[in-house]
């Protein structure tokens, strides 16, 4: 066989001629148009001088040819390091902690490396403060392989060196010393950056640092000033929690920079000590949707909830403004609920509005939370914005006494609204200096724009939060030609030696005593803490009567809109990352948008509408609304069930012009709206054109059926099982029997070696979407784009379906079973396919549920899905041919079909990351890119259960249980996912599979799956 | 410029020749000793440092006996920094002179044992016998060739004999006063007959159809299958020289076979352990019997010196230099879609390198031994015991597997080997 083979030692030459290069940057010579294009237009099929003989020729010919192709082998080279790094074994992963901020998020993390390149981000679980990753932190690591960063820096639009722009800059900014020089940052947590930041204006007469979160907690901030001297948020704990009331405050999400999600789960365990959750707000909100008991109240409302629960708590009587009458009823019981848990609640207030947390911290220090729940002597650094600062600087900037201005970690012309006058002010400033990753919309006008490193290239320090010290340190070079902002800084103050040093030497002289561990030490955990060491704060009398006065002040217009962040999008700073765009909203499910929500009511007065095309698409009308003076045109609207009457929702993020290529012109620009309040109130008028939305999901009920089971938490207590957990039974000649006993086929053996199992507890997932994107991350997932989501062909190995209860069920439609023929049935499941104006919203995460009689399987006509001793469904790409049988069979739906060669195909470019050679540098080694024609699924991680087993091996010991475990399982912020052996006896997932509220999904048909969930309790 | 050097150089081994000659005789005389047991104990303790001809990390140690007495060569090579501590001046000034590298004491070598080394340093390598016969290789390659040869001539010789043949039956036939008939007349009766037999044409169609696609499936199954690949390397680097002549363990350069998924191709820095101090320039060839690069470094390793800038002359590494990278050209090459895990083989299953990458040892260049198909993968895992009773990774599951196979030997197969996502995800 070997011997009638030629081998061409000298094949590069003949493989790189330009026909070959072209051939292999095209999945097509030429361009080859989308099946809609193509079939749609009857013109151009009619036009076209190609026959159907013509096109069997090209058939034929192309077949041959292809075989041809195929039968010579490339050669590859192999080319090894020439002097290998100690650390590095090619092939094997490295892992280094830093901690990670980008101005709105704050995480300690572990960033794998393979072959010195950043691949994966994952929590530092020995970390004490914020070991928790969210769907942005994830995705972090698409930003650093942005082909759309400056590579260079620029002067005056002209590319050039550093050594010349920072001696250029450092002149410029010496001459225009007569007048002000500032420097423009987002929170800044670093004590070395601090330092330096002092250092540097230490060289001016007229220097001024000013800090601004585009997000604003300003208000707030002005009042812990006030109380603790320091501009910080106290830290929150549900330990000792029994109830907590959020008003507006979207704190599961982390908005205020602490996360909380792992320690709301945890205290919310069923069992008698369940803490309770209500929460009044306007726009149905992530941490609203997991609320046992949820209060609508308009956005202006919400303050005066607030000073109304404090008058019912309290026995006072501040001003208040009318509240809507249907709620009153609620808040005197929510009242009530706080009164009796007195000592073991929580009140939590939204927006950033200084008079209500005033009263606030006035009601929770009335129901003795503080010191208990609310800790103001453990304080977080990670909002320390001062807008008050930023207003009179755009005012100086304006009457033109500002010299010079630094911008760093900011993009303030798109995150100050026009009004404002910032942009306006800004050419009147002499010199202009950004320190950015990329050519955005602030940096555009001006003198000098300096590229800076991304997190992941960059060494720092960092103080979060009281007691807590956290190193970053740099896990990739540079890419490009650039640098931190402390460099800049350093070389300004004549500062010698690298950044490294200075982080080192600040360690070294001021808190290594403190932390007592060495710097090689904390270099290595990522993060030292100690207990608090600042001393107790006695609250301030409170001029409460005047904070309730100036609260009733504020008028709700007839609409009012509500700004929020995504959980994608955040604020914006990543606007660029597909990753984000693709994950859908956890509530409304809708991907690559930002649109406002609406309330069925209000979307009915004003002539909106909602509609699925007969693709089931959803289409949606659009509006021009104006608020604070600025108008933004043609927004899409979605009616949100759960939306307060009267107030609309706009997430900020959206709306960037100079963000890349996947970010551009997505959605629509809030900031522009915002006036440092988190709400404002709005014009609404209906505009032409109908808006297309990419939402992936249609159903947004259960329609009765046993999908997300969940109970109260009375029931669960003291019913019996099977009145909340009851396991389907089947008729058979020997009696009832359950899935499990009554089988088609004959059972594998799950008895010897292992056997995976999943669980995830549906009580303590809060739908954040960290695994989505953590899934994405990990399985080279692609990412499709906004038009293919549109035709339901989403790649998500790992979705979140979120259901809303309705308002029909199947007793009150008088459903008796009889089947889906007859008068008026369509009518009634339509009913019960709308859900209720405040609905109870569930989150389900579905991936692969790996059945153990799996239907996929048995349609497979190829074998290329097959069954594995261990519990697993394998999915073999290369032997798939395509026939998508095994998708149809799916109960779950959870099986994906590669629709087109998402890595290669040009219709793709600006939203796969796989496209360029930068993003290509994120792929996941281990796992395959999948071709075009094959379907693909969640595969449990195999290769992460293969490398644990093999480590075990190697080791020669037995496995032990947490090894290892899967992406989704590891990112989740509330250990909501388990993963693990149920053979091993002492594994958690065995103790979660022996748990009565363990069910399995749609266990009626048979599957016996893998994956098993736990049973949702409310406490209600 | 080289030239003029080298003419140098001789020159000066002819002037050193000359003195050595005239001056040294007495010197020459003191030193009795086995120069043979001498190489012996020079290769063993003294030639990772030392060379005769060249200087290494020590000085070039032909001609040593004539530039020291004796008894200081034995004092020095015994305990060096003895003799420094003594405060000799020569040996202070030899150790300034190599950057303070002290040398290795041998206090263990006997003063025979010197004595033999130092007329090692004079009586230099025996020259090998050369090697005049033809090498079997050689014999082999013209037999093949001779064999078509003949083949050949023989088929010719039949073709003219048959014409021959041919035309003397005719001629007799004419004689006779027959029709002399036509070869080609004969052959298209014969051929009519064939046509019109159904039972041959159909056993010949039967016949042509199954080597027709017997043949076929043998080439689409050979598609992709590399089996003897041998590419031309960058460097003509020898696997029989290296892991076969010299023993070199092969993880001691493919070091992370034992932990990684990749075996790992060395790194030049790892070349450099050995190839420091070993350049080639001391390679015999064993055509000719004398040296194959004329006392020069190898050009092979001078790639390596070249890749990982190595200055041979000054022995260092030049600074600030530009790596080159050296393209090798793999040879195994598994599709991306089938993952493939060293360590788990070499490791954890304790498999031998050559029961897949074959004799390496022998290889002068390296090919693809095994074909490297998925048959050829499963067909190992049927047949290859686990290591159950050793690994405690199977401590618990071996109990269950004995009583599953009633004690058979537990294959890879058993343990889930054949499963499609154990090498497919």
């Amino acid at each position: 066989m070997a011997d009638n083979k030629k081998y061409w030692t000298g094949i590069e030459d003949l493989a790189n001629t330009p026909v070959a290069q072209k051939l292999k940057e095209n999945e097509f010579a030429a361009e080859v148009p989308s099946s809609t294009e193509f079939l749609g237009d009857k013109e151009s099929l009619e036009s076209s001088s190609t026959s159907r003989r013509d096109f069997l020729k090209y058939l034929g010919f192309s077949t041959a040819a292809a075989t041809l192709a195929a039968c010579e082998s490339p050669v590859v080279e192999s080319i090894p390091y020439v002097i290998k790094p100690d650390s590095v074994i090619p092939g094997l992963p490295n892992y280094y902690a830093t901690s990670y901020f980008d101005g709105n998020d704050y995480a300690s993390i572990l960033v794998k490396t393979r072959e010195g390149r950043p691949i994966k981000v994952e929590p530092n679980t020995d970390a004490k403060f914020n070991a928790s990753t969210n769907a942005r932190v994830q995705a972090s690591v698409l930003d650093l392989y942005d082909s759309n960063r400056l590579k260079a820096p620029m002067a005056k639009g002209q590319e050039t060196s550093w050594t010349s722009v920072l001696e250029e800059v450092k002149g410029e900014l010496l001459k225009a010393d007569g007048k002000e020089v500032v420097l423009l940052t987002s929170t800044i947590i670093s004590p070395s950056t601090l330092a330096l930041i002092t250092k540097f204006g230490e060289q001016f007469t007229n220097f001024k640092h000013v800090t601004f979160d585009p997000y604003s907690f300003s208000g707030k901030l002005d009042v812990y000033e006030e109380i603790m001297g320091e501009r910080a948020m106290p830290t929150y704990s549900f330990a000792s929690t029994k109830l907590v009331v959020g008003i507006g405050s979207d704190f599961l999400t982390g908005v205020t920079g602490q996360s909380l999600e792992g320690a709301y789960a945890s205290a919310r365990k069923p069992g008698a000590s369940m803490m309770r959750h209500i929460q009044v707000e306007s726009n149905l909100s992530l941490t609203g949707s997991n609320a046992d008991t949820r209060i609508k109240v308009g956005a202006s409302d919400q303050f005066a909830a607030l000073v109304y629960l404090y008058n019912k708590v309290t026995g006072s009587s501040l001003p208040v403004s009318s509240i809507k009458e249907g709620s009153l009823k609620s808040l005197d019981n929510v009242a009530k609920e706080l009164i009796a848990a007195k000592g073991n609640s929580l009140v939590l207030v939204g927006g950033n509005d200084a008079n209500a947390e005033r009263i606030a911290l006035a009601l929770n220090m009335a129901l003795e939370n503080i010191g208990k729940s609310i800790d103001l002597n453990n304080r977080v650094y990670l909002r320390r914005g001062n807008d008050k600062e930023l207003y009179s600087l755009i005012d100086r900037m304006n009457a033109g006494s500002v010299g010079a201005i630094i911008t760093s970690g900011l993009n303030p012309v798109y995150q100050i609204a026009e009004a404002k006058g910032y942009a306006k002010g800004l050419a009147k400033v002499g010199v202009k200096v950004a320190f950015t990753d990329r050519m955005d919309e602030s940096s555009k006008s001006m003198d000098y724009v300096l590229p800076v490193n991304h997190a992941y290239e960059s060494w720092g320090d960092a103080v979060p939060a009281s007691g807590v010290y956290a190193l970053s340190q740099p896990t990739i070079k540079p890419l490009f030609d650039t640098r931190q902002f402390e460099e800049a800084l350093m070389s300004w103050v004549g500062e010698s030696g690298r950044y490294y040093d200075f982080v080192k030497s600040t360690y070294k002289n001021q808190y290594a005593t403190l932390f007592g561990k060495g710097w090689n030490t904390v270099l290595h955990d990522g993060e030292a803490s100690i207990s608090s060491e600042v001393e107790a704060v006695e609250l301030p009398e409170m001029d409460l009567q005047m904070a309730a006065a100036e609260l009733a002040k504020i008028k709700g217009g007839k609409y009012q809109v509500a700004f929020y962040q995504k959980q994608g999008m955040g604020i914006g700073n990543q606007t660029n990352n597909p990753w984000l765009h693709e994950m859908p909203d956890p509530v409304s499910r809708v991907t690559w948008d930002n649109y406002i929500t609406i309330s069925a009511a209000d979307a009915l007065e004003l002539g909106l509408t909602n509609e699925h095309q007969s693709d089931g698409a959803l289409n949606g009308s659009r509006v021009n609304i104006t608020a604070n003076g600025a108008t933004l045109e043609n927004v899409p609207v979605l009616v949100q069930p759960g939306q307060a009457f009267g107030t609309i929702g706009l997430a900020t993020g959206y709306g960037r012009t100079d963000v890349g290529k996947a970010g551009n012109g997505v959605g629509v620009n809030a900031f522009s709206l915002m006036n440092g309040q988190h709400f404002a109130n709005v014009d609404i008028v209906k505009a032409e054109g109908v808006h297309e939305f990419a939402s992936v999901q249609m159903g947004n009920t259960m329609m009765g059926r046993k999908i997300v089971n969940e109970t109260n938490l009375d029931t669960f207590l003291n019913g019996s099982v099977n009145d909340w957990n009851e396991t389907p039974m089947f008729h058979t000649y020997e009696g009832h029997k359950n899935s499990d006993e009554t089988n088609l086929w004959d059972d594998f053996d799950h008895e010897t070696g292992h056997m995976w199992n999943m669980a995830i507890d549906l009580n303590s997932c809060i739908g954040c979407g960290a695994c989505v994107v953590a899934c994405h991350l990990e399985n080279n997932v692609p990412v499709v784009g906004k038009e293919e989501v549109r035709n339901f062909r989403d790649m998500h190995w790992l979705r979140i379906d979120r259901y809303y209860s309705s308002d029909t069920t199947e007793e009150t439609e008088g459903y008796e079973g009889l089947g889906i023929i007859g008068e008026g049935v369509m009518d009634r499941f339509a009913a019960m396919e709308l859900p209720s104006e405040s609905p109870e919203v569930v989150f389900q995460p579905v991936m692969c549920q790996h059945c153990n009689h799996a239907p996929c399987e048995t349609v497979c006509p190829v074998a290329a899905t097959s069954h594995s001793a261990e519990g697993l469904n394998h999915m073999a790409y290369n032997r798939c041919i395509g026939t998508r049988y095994c998708a149809n069979n799916c109960p779950y739906k959870v099986r994906r079909f590669n629709w087109f060669n998402y890595q290669a195909n040009d219709d793709f470019a600006n939203v796969n990351p796989a496209q360029d050679d930068f993003g290509r540098m994120v792929l996941n080694p281990d796992v395959t890119v999948r071709a075009r024609g094959v379907m693909e699924k969640c595969s449990m991680c195999i290769q992460r259960i293969q490398l644990g087993k093999l480590e075990a091996k190697k080791a020669g010991k037995m496995l032990e249980d947490g090894a290892f475990t899967t992406a989704c399982a590891q990112a989740c912020g509330t250990g909501s996912i388990t993963f693990g052996d149920v053979n091993n006896k002492k594994a958690k997932v065995t103790s979660a599979k022996k748990d009565p509220r363990a069910y399995r999904l749609l266990d009626e048909v048979g599957t016996q799956p893998s994956v098993f969930y736990q049973t949702k309790i409310r406490n209600k | 410029m080289s030239k003029l050097l080298k003419s140098k150089r001789q020159f000066f081994v002819f002037s050193l020749l000359t003195i050595f000659l005239g001056m040294s005789q007495p010197l020459f005389s003191q030193i009795e000793g086995d120069a043979a047991n001498g190489r012996k104990l020079f290769k063993a303790n003294c030639a990772s440092c030392h060379k005769l001809d060249k200087k290494l990390v020590g000085p070039a140690l032909a001609g040593v006996t004539e530039r020291r007495e004796t008894e200081w060569l034995v004092k020095w090579i015994r305990n060096n920094a003895e003799l420094r501590a003594s405060g000799d001046a020569d040996a202070i000034k030899i150790f300034e002179e190599y950057n303070g590298s002290p040398m290795t004491a041998f206090p263990q070598l006997e003063d025979k044992d010197v004595m033999d080394i130092l007329a090692y340093t004079i009586a230099g390598d025996p020259k090998p016998v050369v090697n005049t016969t033809t090498g079997p290789t050689e014999a082999g390659s013209n037999e093949s060739e001779n064999a078509e040869f003949i083949l050949i001539a023989l088929g010719l010789f039949f073709v003219l004999l048959l014409a021959l043949l041919i035309k003397v039956r005719n001629t007799l036939k004419e004689v006779k006063g027959e029709a002399g008939t036509n070869v080609l007349e004969d052959a298209s009766a014969f051929t009519k007959w064939l046509v019109n037999n159904k039972v041959i044409m159909t056993l010949g169609t039967v016949v042509v159809a199954v080597w027709f696609l017997s043949s076929l499936y043998a080439y689409l199954m050979s598609i992709g299958v590399e089996q003897g690949y041998q590419p031309v390397q960058p460097i003509a680097f020898s696997h029989e020289l290296h892991a076969g002549q010299n023993e070199i363990d092969c993880n001691y350069c493919h070091s992370s076979a034992r932990h990684s998924k990749t075996s790992g191709i060395p790194s030049a820095n790892v070349c450099m352990n050995c190839h420091m101090y070993v350049d080639g320039s001391e390679i015999i060839d064993p055509a000719t019997g004398s040296e194959k690069y004329n006392g020069e470094r190898s050009p092979e390793i001078q790639k390596i010196y070249a890749a990982i800038g190595w200055d041979a002359e000054n022995r260092k590494y030049i600074e600030n230099y530009e790596e080159k990278p050296i393209k090798w050209v793999r040879i195994h090459n598994l599709p991306d879609l089938a993952y493939f895990n060293h360590s788990q083989h070499v490791t954890a299953g304790e498999i031998e390198c050559q029961t897949c990458h074959g004799p390496v040892e022998t290889m002068e260049e390296v090919y693809q031994y095994s074909p490297l198909t998925m048959g050829w993968c499963i067909n190992c895992h049927r047949e290859t015991k686990v290591k159950v009773e050793t690994n405690g990774y199977y401590e618990e599951m071996h109990e269950k597997l004995k009583a599953k196979y009633h004690g058979e030997d537990i294959t890879v197969e058993m343990i889930g080997g054949l499963e499609c996502g154990k090498c497919h995800y």
